[in-house]
């Protein structure tokens, strides 16, 4: 995984004391945040909490009531079409012509954002869907279509992405291929904000997290810091007893741990050994409260 | 962005309308289907009016004027009412009750009515005794000539009593209120026209409704937006779609009837005009539409009222006034003025005017309706 690039140089995501309210409902309470360029940027929180708002204003869908995005230096209100011709967006609604091929679906937006002699063919390829790049949309699958909203989202090489859930509904090894993709558009040098309510895949890809909970945000680190800060870490040892399995957890953080461990080790009927760490679901519901699927 | 990169934008995005409308095995089957259905009936119906009254008569019994006037010779084939002389009270009978043709002079005769003067009514108004003239009249003929044929028949027959009516009449001067229609009267298929015009606009206001509607809903718009291409792209594309749609179509079925003979330019301005309206109309309900249903329900409420003025040119006479504020009634009196009655520019203008405002409030109606839908997706 490439290390990240120094954020507060050259963001290409800036987004400043953010702000805003459905009616009396304020959705997004002045979040601020840098996404570097090269920063695979996870963004995580429950539904409601303020992600699909957020993204809407970074992409130039929503005008804040305060604040300000600069997309790489750009102020998304100003500049709107020069901004969104360097972004992508993978949205989470399958928005695709239904009625038109994969290629054709490719095409169009490839004229909407002025790029010539884009290669469909190898971008198909490149998602997996190269053998029904003719057939219509309406006859893909939901995995199918959501490859080719990854595809539409990078088909002008954007040095911004935006994913939103990009490996809903894939099977594995489709998950694995967009996971390989996103990876290779961050090491292209785009900075890529993904949400996703894979806590896995987050940690897997994500750079940097963010917890969101009711337009705020709580925490924003990279994945190793927020497990070393907030998640206790730990020995969990089975042995094999004659009444079946026991469990024991040590905590690594407790000054005895050493003579445990060895006792655990010289003990009969020893199974297994496996060191624990917090997952970022545990540490987001730590914090907030709330679990990311609520 | 420079006005060429948005014109691109524009054009893809109307391009991509047409090939989804191109796929949508609806209209692809309803469009041809409509377009010979609308061409047939304006085929079918006659292009010609029969202003004549055929009227048969037997008037052995007349003398002096009355029986020069009844002299078949005497009357112009081309006046509104042509005289027929039978031979025999039961031949009138027989061609005006069982409706057929009857050779007299060797032509081919079918009369709508017949009048039988008595042979002895000279004899019995020179003294002064009653006599009965029998009047035959088709069920088809309007009341109102059966009404002036009895009144024709008194008055003559007062004549040759040799009584006068007790009325004088000043020399008469003919006021006709409105404007003067005898022998220019429309045809049925000039009368259709508008409507078919119309019709073939505003179905076509649904097919722009479907693929606005479709947008909506599967949130493609929302994608469209995203990219370069702004909102006012999206809805000068959509507005330009059905405007070509409905112009493409309208137009050839004009053309189809022969309807460009006159003032061709003034016509595709007036069809270009409704083109635009009923892209608003399209507009209108594809953002309310929610499936396919509801979005051609939604048509049909504005499909059903914006007809009327094309209804009411069929009858003659002046639309009401509610009609008259009806967007569309400029744009179908202008279609009317130019098919039916040869009008020109000068008699178009203040129609055209109308349907051009007309077409501004509709079209900025739906601009403003689904320019709200998509903002808030």
């Amino acid at each position: 995984m490439p290390e990240p690039t120094n954020a507060a140089n050259g963001a290409a995501i800036s987004a400043e004391d953010l702000r805003f309210s459905y009616g009396d409902h304020e959705a997004v309470k002045g979040i601020s945040f840098d996404i570097a360029p090269g920063e695979i940027f996870g963004f995580l929180g429950p539904n409601g909490a303020g992600k699909t708002t957020t993204i809407k204003m970074l992409t130039g869908q929503l005008r804040p009531k305060a604040g300000v995005v600069r997309i790489l230096g750009r102020n998304v209100g100003r500049d709107d079409a020069e901004a969104q011709a360097r972004i992508g967006v993978c949205f989470e609604e399958k928005n695709l012509y239904d009625a038109m091929s994969g290629t054709e679906n490719l095409r169009f937006f490839a004229s909407l954002y002025g790029v010539d002699g884009v290669d469909t063919d190898a971008l198909l390829e490149r998602v997996g869907l190269a053998d029904r790049a003719g057939d219509r949309v309406g006859s893909y699958s939901k995995g199918m279509r959501q490859r080719l909203m990854v595809a539409r989202s990078i088909l002008h090489q954007p040095m911004v992405l935006f994913l939103d859930e990009p490996t809903d509904g894939l099977d594995p090894v489709s998950s694995k291929a967009i996971r390989g993709l996103i990876r290779e558009e961050a090491e292209r040098g785009a900075a890529v904000l993904l949400t996703t309510h894979d806590m896995w895949e987050a940690d897997e890809l994500s750079h940097r997290v963010a917890f969101i909970n009711e337009g705020q945000i709580y925490a924003i680190d990279t994945p190793e810091n927020l497990k070393l800060q907030h998640g206790q870490r730990s020995v969990k040892v089975r042995r094999r007893e004659e009444s079946g399995v026991a469990e024991e957890s040590y905590a690594l953080d407790d000054p005895a741990v050493g003579e445990q461990l060895r006792a655990a080790v010289q003990s009969e009927g020893l199974m297994t050994i496996h060191t624990e760490e917090s997952t970022l679901e545990n540490i987001f519901v730590e914090m907030t409260g709330r679990t990311l699927e609520a | 962005m420079t006005i060429s990169r948005r014109a691109a934008i524009v054009r893809a995005i109307v391009v991509k309308d047409l090939r989804e409308f191109s796929r949508d095995r609806l209209w692809m089957v309803l469009t041809p289907l409509m377009l010979v259905f609308y061409v047939g009936i304006l085929w079918l119906l006659p292009n010609t009016v029969d202003e004549s009254i055929k009227v048969g008569v037997y008037a052995r019994g007349l003398t002096g004027s009355f029986a020069e006037a009844f002299d078949s010779d005497a009357v112009s084939a081309d006046a509104a009412l042509e005289v027929v002389p039978f031979e025999s009270p039961e031949a009138l009978e027989t061609a005006v009750v069982e409706g057929g043709e009857v050779e007299i002079d060797g032509q081919k005769h079918a009369v709508d009515i017949g009048i039988s003067f008595p042979d002895e009514l000279a004899a019995s108004l020179a003294a002064g005794e009653s006599a009965t003239v029998t009047i035959y009249v088709d069920a088809s003929v309007p009341a109102e000539v059966q009404t002036a044929m009895d009144a024709f028949v008194r008055e003559a027959t007062y004549a040759m009593a040799g009584v006068d009516l007790p009325v004088t009449q000043p020399e008469q001067e003919l006021i006709v209120v409105g404007e003067d229609r005898v022998g220019a009267q429309i045809t049925p298929q000039d009368r259709l026209t508008p409507l078919i015009a119309v019709m073939v606009l505003l179905v076509e206001s649904m097919a722009l409704a479907g693929l606005v509607a479709v947008e909506i809903q599967s949130r493609t718009a929302k994608a469209v937006v995203a990219s370069p291409a702004s909102v006012g792209d999206l809805l000068s594309a959509k507005g330009l779609t059905g405007t070509i749609l409905a112009f493409t179509q309208a137009g050839l079925v004009l053309l189809l009837v022969g309807a460009f003979g006159h003032e061709p330019l003034l016509l595709l301005l007036a069809l270009l005009i409704g083109s635009v309206m009923t892209a608003g109309f399209g507009m209108l309900a594809g953002s309310a539409g929610r499936d396919f249903m509801t979005t051609i329900f939604i048509s049909m409420v504005f499909i059903i009222p914006m007809a009327v003025p094309a209804i009411s040119a069929l009858f003659p006479g002046a639309a009401s006034a509610w009609v008259q504020v009806l967007p569309t009634y400029g744009f179908i009196e202008t279609i009317v003025g130019v098919t039916a009655y040869g009008e020109g520019w000068a008699d178009s203008a203040g129609y055209l005017l109308m349907s051009t405002v007309g077409c501004v409030i509709i079209f900025a109606a739906g601009w403003f309706i689904l320019r709200r839908r998509v903002e808030t997706l």
